[in-house]
């Protein structure tokens, strides 16, 4: 089977910052795969090398066998990136805005109106998608954005930090959706995230990045066992001290 | 291009349901215009009547014969205070003491010189309380009454010198041996119309016009950058360029969106204009009577069109840059302060251009105002009234060309990850324009 993401070698630099140092991991299709590291380790570049907003300065990586570089168009017709701390378009109402984000994916195959309908049962927001966005919530914003992400079905869906800044009913309405988006679905999920115990929950298999470099990549419960951890933070900790 | 449609409507409904721009942009034009004609036309009669019905003072130190014809004259259809002191400096500060704006000093020997042939001395003070045009006026409603005393007492006099000398010239002729009058030629025709008509009434029409543009291109700009730097702030930005549309359909809906709100500003702008310029003007029908069309600068059709296309792409041009600018901007404090440099090019060929021809000032300034696109978007103007129309095809022509290199630079910044990375504080032109 083709793997989602081959991601080998990557280098990222910013003038004389190194963001990504050589970053190689593999996402297998169908799967939820979290990446996991502190502020400015590398997680959103990754992310956005992935979403085709950024070139690799070198390395190579490829969405189901399509060049970031190479294919960039074609990369962008089968994923949906989710920008970390996003916002909606606050004059728009929430239909409106999942409506105009619809329109660039309907097909023969699955109308906007279908789409629409999809939005509406993972964000859950209901009536309130009538009204402006300006009005919204955090969460309630971050519910439209994630249904904006989901509703088109994509192949990979690259989420960053989904769920910073959300209270705990917001959070877990997110993470529910996730999961069961990528089980009945069959979406790939690639996702960032700070808090251990999320990723612990939602992934199938998590790499942790350490100033632009991959530290360990395997399964949660793996990689507890080779550091001898009770949880992921453990092995966070125990990774960057041998790192 | 199929998704260019729902990018200019979700653009248009991001900018019109804006608060800030729907008032500003489309309503405000709608409503300060003709509240500013209103009120200059009410300010205006104020000041006129306030000069019909205002009094002044009169200070007489001769006690001779010949001013008695003066007082006369001057105490007939006018309100007058006569002031009664012993000396000027008295009669000053009773003169303050009245709601008079203009006192009139009549010194004495004033009859002494009349009668031997020198000039009578007079000496107008205009006691400016408020500073007001309706102060002014009043001492110049004093200067003219002594104006039309001061002609009929000479007309007088030369009428019985000719009588008694037995010259049969005519006392007009005496007083004014020549006689001007002024005719002006526009388009190899002789009008009899004094040039200084003719230039107040192409400054009311062709040069508020671009001023308008100007005023636009302003409102524009600023919305335009606050539009993109709303998108990176927000991040809409960055989902807008991982959905499979093409950058240029991006940066395409991003400018037909702003030039839809910025023709709707332009209209509303010339609706209020054209409110502005009748109410305000009202107190005074004489000064509009006179139309282009009558002296014959009036706009053809083609003149029309032309006016249309070259603030048109004035329009785009300006939009572009505002959109290239803000592209390096964080947020939309940091937008709108590196677009407000964008002042300095607008601004300044509309107002030198308002004062002086292009060919009156000195060659380096010339080539320095012809190199900003924006003089030629006047120039294309004036041009057009004039049915010089190679002028205007040649103005739109260089901002046309000037927008396609603005475009390609937009475009450019567009297809590279420098629209996520750019930050203002690493603007470098030849970093932008580096092949990635």
């Amino acid at each position: 089977m083709m793997n989602a993401v081959e991601a080998k070698g990557l280098v990222k630099s910013f003038g004389n910052v190194m963001a990504l140092d050589g970053v190689s991991f593999t996402i297998r299709d169908r799967e939820i795969f979290g990446l996991i590291g502190p502020n400015g380790a590398g997680k959103t570049t990754t992310l956005r090398l992935l979403g085709t907003l950024l070139k690799p300065t070198s390395g190579s990586a490829e969405v189901f066998g399509m060049d970031i570089v190479r294919e960039p168009e074609k990369v962008r017709e089968i994923i949906s990136y989710l920008p970390e701390e996003a916002g909606a378009y606050q004059n728009l109402s929430g239909y409106e805005y999942l409506s105009f984000m619809a329109g660039f994916y309907s097909n023969a195959e699955r109308t906007a109106g279908e789409m629409l309908e999809e939005a509406e049962r993972i964000s859950g927001l209901g009536q309130r998608l009538e009204d402006r966005v300006k009005g919204y919530s955090k969460g309630m914003k971050q519910r439209l954005l994630l249904a904006r992400a989901l509703m088109m079905r994509p192949r990979l869906a690259i989420l960053d930090e989904p769920t910073a800044g959300l209270d705990v009913v917001h959070a877990y309405h997110v993470r529910q959706m996730i999961k069961d988006y990528a089980d009945t679905r069959g979406v790939t999920v690639l996702i960032s995230s700070h808090n251990m115990l999320e990723v612990e929950y939602l992934c199938h298999r998590v790499a942790l990045i350490h100033m632009g470099k991959i530290i360990a990549e395997g399964r949660p419960d793996e990689l507890k066992r080779n550091f001898s951890a009770e949880n992921l933070e453990q092995v966070f900790m125990e990774a960057t001290r041998l790192a | 291009m199929r998704s260019i449609r729902p990018l200019i409507v979700k653009e248009v409904k991001e900018l019109v349901r804006d608060p800030k721009i729907l008032i500003g942009v489309i309503l405000m034009p709608l409503l300060i215009f003709p509240v500013m004609g209103s009120a200059i036309s009410v300010s205006q009669k104020s000041v006129m009547r306030a000069i019909i019905s205002a009094s002044f003072a009169v200070y007489n130190e001769d006690e001779g014969p010949a001013v008695g014809a003066l007082l006369d004259y001057l105490f007939t259809n006018n309100t007058v205070i006569p002031i009664e002191a012993e000396s000027l400096q008295d009669a000053l500060i009773e003169f303050q003491g009245t709601n008079a704006t203009a006192l009139l000093y009549i010194r004495d020997g004033y009859s002494e010189n009349a009668s031997r042939g020198f000039r009578g001395r007079l000496k107008i003070y205009a006691n400016l309380k408020s500073m007001t045009i309706a102060e002014a006026g009043t001492t110049d409603t004093v200067s003219n009454l002594i104006g039309i005393y001061s002609y009929q007492l000479s007309m007088s006099k030369i009428h019985r010198l000719l009588e008694e000398a037995g010259d049969p010239s005519d006392p007009t002729a005496v007083r004014s041996p020549l006689s001007v009058s002024s005719a002006s030629i526009i388009k190899g025709n002789v009008l009899e119309v004094p040039p200084s008509s003719i230039f107040n009434l192409i400054i009311s029409q062709s040069v508020m016009l671009p001023i308008m543009v100007m005023v636009m291109l302003m409102f524009a700009i600023q919305m335009a950058a606050t539009s993109i730097a709303l998108e990176k702030e927000q991040k809409t930005l960055e989902t807008l360029m991982t959905l499979p549309v093409g950058r240029l359909t991006i940066l395409s809906g991003k400018l037909g969106g702003s030039i839809v709100v910025a023709v709707a500003g332009a209209i509303s702008y010339m609706i209020g204009f054209s409110y502005y310029m009748t109410s305000a003007f009202s107190f005074a029908p004489g000064l509009t009577s006179m139309t282009t069309g009558d002296i014959g600068l009036g706009l053809q059709p083609l003149g029309m069109i032309l006016i249309g296309v070259n603030i048109f792409v004035t329009l785009v041009s300006g939009l572009a840059l505002a959109i290239s600018l803000a592209v390096f901007a964080d947020n939309v404090r940091s937008a709108q302060s590196l677009t407000g440099f964008l002042v300095i090019p607008v601004i300044i060929p509309s107002i030198i251009l308002m004062f002086a021809d292009l060919s009156m000032l000195p060659s380096t300034f010339q080539w320095i105002l012809l190199a900003i696109p924006y003089t030629h978007s006047i120039i294309g103007t004036k041009a057009a009234f004039l049915g010089d129309y190679f002028v205007v095809l040649r103005s739109i022509a260089y901002i046309a060309a000037f927008t396609v290199a603005v475009l390609y630079i937009a475009a450019r910044i567009f297809s590279t990850e420098r629209i996520i990375t750019a930050r203002f504080a690493s603007f470098s032109l030849r970093g932008l324009l580096k092949k990635r």
